[in-house]
């Protein structure tokens, strides 16, 4: 079975550490996505997996037959595995097809076969009208597909990604989200997939592992990541939360703006400074003080934009913090009006770090 | 199989020879060799001197004494200063407004102008000077004789004295004015419109943009051609050599020329060098300071096309402007030589009844060194381009590819030639390879390193731009899918660095076949090359011999560069004058 394993990998380029005691399980057949900032070291780990940089430290294997350890690395051609690069690497002095049957001549493969697996491979990405032409020909969602087509016919045991849609329009990169999807469906390789592009991560993968600094920050399911960040780095890179600073009160309590919040997740010892995460959605506003007052915020409006399906609120609280807050669009309160801010507890979450 | 993992391991471990090291050293080495063997013999030269007594070696700055102090060498110094400031400035007034003209005004047939200054560009130097002579000479000059029949003046009158100071000073300026024009008409394709449309949004008129905005931009362009023009004129050794010793005087090249006849001085002569060498260096850093300045740099290339400015009843002045530029350093000096090639004498215009082959047969079949100097140069250029090509390839990918530690230093061997004038290098190589352990002196082989001394660092700025356009992910796409380092260099990078390579084969060869500075110093009777046969003839007078050999050399370089431009994907790209 070709799984995928990290074993404390780091990567330093002088003192630089890129990768930093990186470890990870990717069971076979699964999609991981890593997702991070540009500069977070998951490029560099990408090309790891692939073997076209040799690690410092730390081991990596492929099933269990050991292909990268600082001693020793197989040479990327002897991995079996596929890449999609982020500037496709189409050869432009050949053509689709060409492109596309390369992998399979270096296998040796014989022409009948070739020309079967050619077939096919056209007939899925859709290029069968193109498969003359060259790549410099065509569209750039065409010379994605063809990208696709030339990884995936050699039936590899690892695809690695390395943002294979960043080149692409709005449009495209959400249909090609789709079909890289459906062809993992299809096929059932490890994959491994490299974005900065958190709602890329969320259509495709099974599990995000979101990177920070050379380091995994968080590695778990798309609603794991979403719903649960582990980090304030993570809460913030994943988006539409408010991060706000309190002091631990009691076990489960944080003061908040002079507010005793009632969080989930918190473990900090008393009195100590913690940062709280609440999505902008699930913040309730209200124009009136409500009876029951728990976990209610007072605060006021500084700016209100209405984006047709939900307004966006811009509201402060008493300790100068400011909020966003998303409602649905019937309710306007308007600019320096007073509000309350309901925050569900289940909905507050403490952040290590 | 996690237990067999141990031995594997150890197994391939001894298989991992690292080939960077060794390969680093063997370029470093050669590299070594080719520049700083000369230079060092140069500057321990000029510091040393024979003890009569001792008959050794002993540390001296005498040289350096006389090289500022006696007159003889002090003057063609001053000359020399003289010359290079007033041709640059000459190169400037010209080459700016045409530059102007061309990329910023709707003057029609810019192409063609354009192609028009590269043919004064590939022009060798010293095949103007010689063409100027049987134009401008002041009793048999064409020019001269047409004045005094128009005019009737007497018979020792004339008109234009090319052996004189201000006539060096024009040939030099009519072949360097298109490193200027270049450069300005580049910096001026590349400013986007838009920054003059802002301009014009704003108010002002189209003079004064041009004048607050346009002239500024590319200021730092022109000042960079200034200084190149100021290079060239102070390290070129032909025209100086065809035009100033007539007149009696000594240019710098010229003069460390000398010192090489007889009695030979070389230590004077090394002496002499090192201020051009250094003066070199200078300039170039001035150029890569100006040009690198990131302020002046335009970024960002999807900005509006330039607008062109409408001249109006201006073109009618605008075009005489550029045409009369165009005779003086193209049209003049073609039909002098082509008079020249196919008339009895040379200083007299061919008529129908006077056309002659005469000149051709004499080249060719009776005289006795035209076929050892074709050979000659014909080995050379071939030689100096595949080896000079394939150092260049090494050590491109070597640093275009990061493939080695330490691939800046092969990076900086490759390009320091440019800062070492011809004949500095000539100089240097004549003392390195005329004593043991390397005599070499009288063969081939030195004019071979020389050459590719003088061309590696274009054809290594040519391949190093190549490497770079070939995406890295190109040959990981093909590693990834199975092909080893040498089978994706065969299948992806060769077919798509193929076009490149041949350009620089054929650029190294035209500018191999052309050079004269260096050859001057290294040549003897058994390795005459043709530039050095023309120069040869020149001193003989038989310039008919020497328009056929200049012609011909004109239409080889013009085959080559056309040949090479009808390359797709390759555009035109510079030679270098010597």
């Amino acid at each position: 079975m070709a799984s995928v394993d990290l074993r404390k990998l780091t990567k330093r380029y002088g003192a630089l550490a890129v990768v930093d005691d990186v470890s990870l399980t990717i069971a076979h057949g699964s999609l991981v996505c890593l997702l991070g900032p540009s500069g977070c070291g998951k490029t560099t780990t990408l090309r790891l997996i692939a073997g076209f940089v040799e690690p410092t430290e730390g081991d990596i294997l492929v099933g269990d037959r050991v292909v990268s350890s600082p001693q020793r690395s197989l040479p990327p051609e002897r991995r079996n595995m596929s890449m999609i690069f982020q500037s496709y690497a189409l050869w432009p002095h050949m053509t689709v097809a060409e492109n596309i049957v390369y992998g399979l001549k270096l296998r040796k493969t014989d022409a009948a076969t070739t020309q079967r697996k050619l077939e096919a491979i056209l007939a899925t990405t859709r290029l069968a009208p193109l498969a003359g032409r060259y790549p410099g020909e065509l569209s750039g969602g065409q010379q994605q597909r063809v990208a696709l087509a030339r990884a995936l016919i050699v039936e590899p045991e690892t695809l690695l990604l390395d943002e294979p849609l960043s080149n692409l329009d709005a449009n495209l990169r959400e249909e090609m989200r789709f079909e890289i999807r459906r062809l993992h469906d299809e096929y059932r390789y490890t994959t491994i997939y490299v974005t900065h592009d958190q709602s890329e991560a969320m259509t495709t993968a099974d599990v995000i592992c979101v990177m920070n600094a050379g380091k995994i920050e968080q590695a778990g399911s798309p609603e794991d990541i979403y719903d649960r960040p582990n980090s304030e780095f993570v809460a913030r890179f994943i988006g539409m939360s408010n991060v706000v600073r309190g002091k631990t009160l009691t076990e489960g309590r944080v003061d908040f703006s002079g507010v005793p919040l009632r969080v989930t997740n918190a473990s900090a010892g008393m009195g100590g400074d913690i940062a709280v995460s609440i999505r902008q959605h699930n913040i309730r506003l209200m124009a009136k003080e409500p009876a029951d007052n728990d976990n209610v915020v007072p605060a006021t409006v500084v700016r209100q934009v209405f984006l047709g399906s939900s307004r966006d609120y811009l509201v402060e609280v008493a300790d100068g913090t400011q909020l966003r807050v998303v409602t649905p669009s019937g309710d306007a309160v308007a600019p320096g009006s007073k509000v309350w801010l309901h925050m569900p507890h289940d909905c507050c979450r403490a952040l290590a770090g | 199989m996690t237990l067999a993992l141990p031995g594997q391991k150890a197994g391939r471990q001894s298989f991992k020879v690292d080939l960077s090291v060794p390969l680093l050293l063997t370029f470093a080495v050669l590299l070594c060799v080719l520049i700083l063997l000369p230079i060092s013999w140069l500057v321990m030269y000029s510091v040393t001197m024979v003890d009569p007594a001792t008959k050794e070696r002993v540390l001296t700055l005498a040289h350096f004494r006389t090289l500022f102090s006696d007159p003889d060498l002090v003057e063609p110094l001053i000359t020399t200063m003289i010359v290079a400031v007033c041709s640059s400035v000459a190169c400037c007034l010209v080459a700016a407004p045409m530059g102007w003209l061309v990329a910023r005004t709707d003057l029609p047939m810019t192409r063609l102008i354009r192609a028009l200054v590269t043919a004064s560009f590939v022009t060798p130097p010293f095949l103007g000077a010689i063409a100027w002579e049987i134009l401008a000479a002041p009793n048999s000059g064409l020019l001269n004789k047409f004045y005094r029949t128009v005019t009737g003046a007497e018979m020792d009158s004339y008109l234009f004295n090319i052996y004189s100071m201000p006539g060096l000073i024009f040939v030099i300026a009519c072949y360097t004015f298109p490193y200027v024009f270049v450069l300005v008409a580049n910096a001026l394709d590349r400013i986007p419109g838009d920054l003059e449309d802002a301009s014009s949004i704003l108010g002002a008129g189209t003079w004064t943009t041009a004048r607050r905005v346009t002239i500024p931009l590319v200021l730092p362009a022109l000042v960079a051609g200034a200084l190149v023009a100021f290079l060239q004129a102070m390290i070129l050794f032909g025209s100086p050599a065809i035009l100033a010793l007539p007149a009696g005087f000594h240019t710098m090249t010229t003069k460390i020329w000398s010192l090489f006849q007889y009695p030979p001085k070389p230590e004077l002569a090394a002496a002499a060098s090192l201020p051009l060498l250094f003066l070199t260096v200078m300039l170039l850093r001035g150029q890569q300071m100006i040009l690198g300045r990131k302020g002046y740099s335009i970024v960002g290339g999807k900005s509006g096309e330039p607008r062109l400015i409408r001249l109006g009843w201006f073109v009618v002045p605008a075009m005489a402007f550029v045409i009369i530029v165009l005779m003086l350093p193209v049209f003049l000096p073609y039909f002098a030589l082509l008079n020249a090639a196919f008339s009895p004498l040379a200083t007299t215009l061919v008529t129908p009844e006077t056309f002659t082959l005469k000149n051709f047969y004499f080249t060719f079949f009776e005289l006795s060194t035209t076929h050892l100097a074709l050979k000659n140069t014909f080995i050379l250029g071939a030689a100096a381009a595949t080896i000079g090509t394939v150092l260049a390839l090494v050590i491109s990918y070597a640093t275009a590819r990061k493939a080695v530690r330490g691939y800046q230093v092969l990076g900086f061997l490759a390009t320091a030639p440019l800062a070492i004038p011809g004949i500095v290098l000539g100089v240097g190589l004549f003392l390195a390879y005329t004593r043991p352990p390397f005599v070499l002196y009288g063969t081939l082989w030195v004019l071979l390193l020389a050459y590719i001394t003088i061309e590696l660092p274009a054809a290594y700025q040519q391949l190093q731009s190549a490497f770079r356009a070939v995406h890295p992910e190109l040959e990981d796409a093909s590693r990834i899918l199975g092909a080893t380092r040498l089978r994706s260099l065969i299948d992806v990078t060769a077919p798509l660095l193929r076009t490149s390579v041949l350009a620089t084969w054929c650029f190294i060869f035209v500018s191999t076949i052309r050079e004269l500075s260096a050859a001057i110093m290294l040549f003897t009777s058994e390795t005459k090359v043709v530039s050095v046969l023309i120069f040869d003839l020149k001193e003989s007078g038989d310039l008919g011999a020497i328009a056929i050999l200049g012609l011909s050399m004109l239409v080889l370089t013009f085959t080559v560069i056309i040949f090479v431009n009808r390359i797709p994907g390759f555009g035109s790209s510079g030679l270098r004058n010597t």
